[in-house]
């Protein structure tokens, strides 16, 4: 283990700059920091320009429906010190808006479309198709936890004839044929 | 007075790319002034059906998410898992995941040379390489059981030890496709159709190359030396003696040379594995699976594929299902954005041929 003192100084920049910024150094080349949405571009900026964090590594959002609401991660990569910095921040669930960021790396924009597509997230000032990969989708957006599968494919789409009730498929043929499930193969029915 | 513009639409078939997306260009006679891409044709929700099952369940899916590499894939979940949850694999594991790396980077290698030179109409190179790749895939079936998803490396380790005498048909397969190499040469670089085709054609911006998001071989074809293997090292990948290719040109014909060179020390890569593997346990057993629970936290774990920098971003709220899988491919950046702008100003004729060179890879932008 090395004395970790770039992810020390990365760290320290970050909090001492910005009063709502706290994290930790979580191993060797890892900084991760949490901090108001408010202020995300600023940080974002901030570790762009003065930290040399150039390259947007990824950007992913987690729905906490538990806790109504949405944690968006933004994860950095520093070519020269070669650290990754995952800065992330809470929004409401139920009024999710947060800046968007596609004007300090153009490809956010590709994140964000897919964000707001799929969780509802709104960016203020995001440009772009409303549709990036759904297409006509009418339901809540798919990606939240609030968002049942089973019940929507059941809502458009049809069984195969015949198995309409869903029975288990060795019961229908012990019922065609008239023999008996054996024993051993009845733990593994659904019936 | 304003050129008038058409409408095109390139794809979703067609021979850029493995996979199904289109591109929507507006063109003035053969030259593109806008392009967009549109995707949507090949989502299949696997990060939401991962949300639905257990983490063993989900290692089976994560392969599908890139049909020519899938083993970036199950590396960086099961890197993830064992990062979140703190387990230690064994070291000869560690040795038999960058094999099925290396080997997988020197299959996909082999896949491009054909998608790139069929997308100039060179169709010999493509019969070769893909017959060639197929040798690759012989290794992989007796290794894995599969010979294009492998379902290999898993949280705990790998799923198989090597057979016996597999160490042997490794190194002559090797020794095949390093001779092997010199007829690509003739075949492709010293093609003057080839070279007429990709000399200066899909210039990438060098000043902007990493803001701009790129990886992999087009950004080491900008002249940045920039590689997770050597930057952010995984597995073994720091006892190695290899380098990594880098050219100037950031041209279709830069990428041609990194990919040629990277080739190589893939080959070399296998056999120094081939060499120093130690011995001893394979797999660090994990509990029972369905039964299986992680701890609470998150990770995100990167690997080098080639076509750049993939990474998984996994969290866990503690229970045996992930809280949330997101999948970064290269093709992210380089098929959307990157393309958008690459395409303006480019010729018709060198859409596919620029896609291809990007590494341009549908399926990992929708998952």
């Amino acid at each position: 283990m090395s004395e970790q003192i770039k992810e020390k100084e990365t760290l320290e920049a970050l909090t001492k700059t910005f009063e709502k910024v706290n994290g930790i150094v979580q191993r060797d080349k890892r900084v991760i920091v949490e901090t108001d949405a408010e202020i995300i571009p600023g940080v974002l900026l901030y570790a762009k320009e003065r930290l040399k964090f150039t390259h947007f590594s990824h950007m992913s959002c987690v729905d906490w429906i538990e806790n109504n609401q949405f944690e968006l991660v933004y994860i950095l990569w520093s070519p020269e010190d070669k650290i990754q910095l995952i800065i992330k921040c809470v929004i409401n669930r139920e009024k999710p808006i947060i800046q968007n960021i596609d004007n300090i790396w153009r490809q956010a924009n590709t994140y964000e479309r897919e964000i707001r597509e799929m969780f509802g997230v709104e960016f203020e000032g995001l440009i772009g198709a409303k549709e990036f990969i759904l297409e006509d989708w009418d339901d809540i957006p798919p990606m939240r936890k609030d968002f049942d599968t089973k019940e929507y494919s059941s809502k458009h789409f049809f069984d195969r004839p015949g198995r309409e009730d869903a029975k288990d498929v060795r019961t229908v043929i012990t019922e065609r044929s008239g023999e008996e499930i054996p024993d051993f193969a009845k733990k593994y029915s659904r019936d | 007075m304003r050129e008038k513009t058409t409408t095109l639409y390139l794809g979703p078939q067609h021979p850029g790319i493995t996979g199904n997306m289109m591109v929507k260009l507006q063109v003035a006679g053969d030259t593109i002034a806008k392009a967009t891409t549109e995707v949507g044709y090949l989502h299949r929700g696997f990060e939401k059906l991962m949300e639905r099952r257990n983490w063993l369940q989900s290692f089976t899916i994560v392969c599908r998410i890139c049909v020519p590499e899938p083993d970036p894939n199950e590396e960086n979940f099961s890197r993830a898992v064992e990062e979140i949850e703190g387990r230690i694999i064994p070291e000869r594991a560690k040795w038999l995941r960058v094999l099925t790396l290396e080997l997988g980077r020197i299959a996909s290698y082999l896949l491009w040379y054909g998608g790139q030179n069929g997308s100039a109409g060179l169709y010999t190179v493509g019969q070769w390489s893909v017959g060639d790749r197929n040798y690759i895939l012989d290794l992989f079936e007796e290794l894995t059981g599969g010979r294009v998803y492998h379902m290999y490396i898993w949280p705990g380790g790998v799923r198989r030890d090597m057979p016996e005498g597999f160490r042997d048909k490794v190194l002559s397969t090797m020794d095949y496709l390093e001779k092997r190499l010199d007829d690509y040469d003739k075949l492709m670089f010293d093609n003057a159709i080839f070279q007429k085709r990709a000399q200066g054609v899909g210039i990438i911006n060098k000043e902007k190359a990493i803001e701009w998001g790129v990886v992999g071989p087009p950004l080491r074809a900008c002249g940045i030396a920039s590689d997770v293997r050597k930057d952010d090292p995984y597995e073994i990948y720091d006892q190695l003696d290899f380098e990594i290719g880098l050219e100037h040109g950031s041209d279709v014909w830069a990428r041609a040379l990194v990919r040629r060179k990277e080739i190589r020390e893939s080959i070399k890569i296998v056999r120094q594995v081939m060499d120093k593997i130690p011995e001893g346990e394979f797999y660090n057993k994990i509990p029972n699976p369905m039964k299986w629970k992680i701890p609470a936290g998150e990770a995100y774990v990167k690997t080098e594929s080639a076509r750049g920098e993939f990474g998984y971003y996994v969290v866990s709220d503690g229970t045996d299902k992930p809280r949330r899988v997101h999948v970064k491919g290269p093709a992210y950046v380089h098929g959307v954005t990157l393309l958008e702008d690459m395409l303006v100003g480019a010729n018709l004729a060198d859409v596919s041929f620029i896609m291809n060179s990007l590494g341009t890879c549908p399926p990992e932008i929708e998952r």
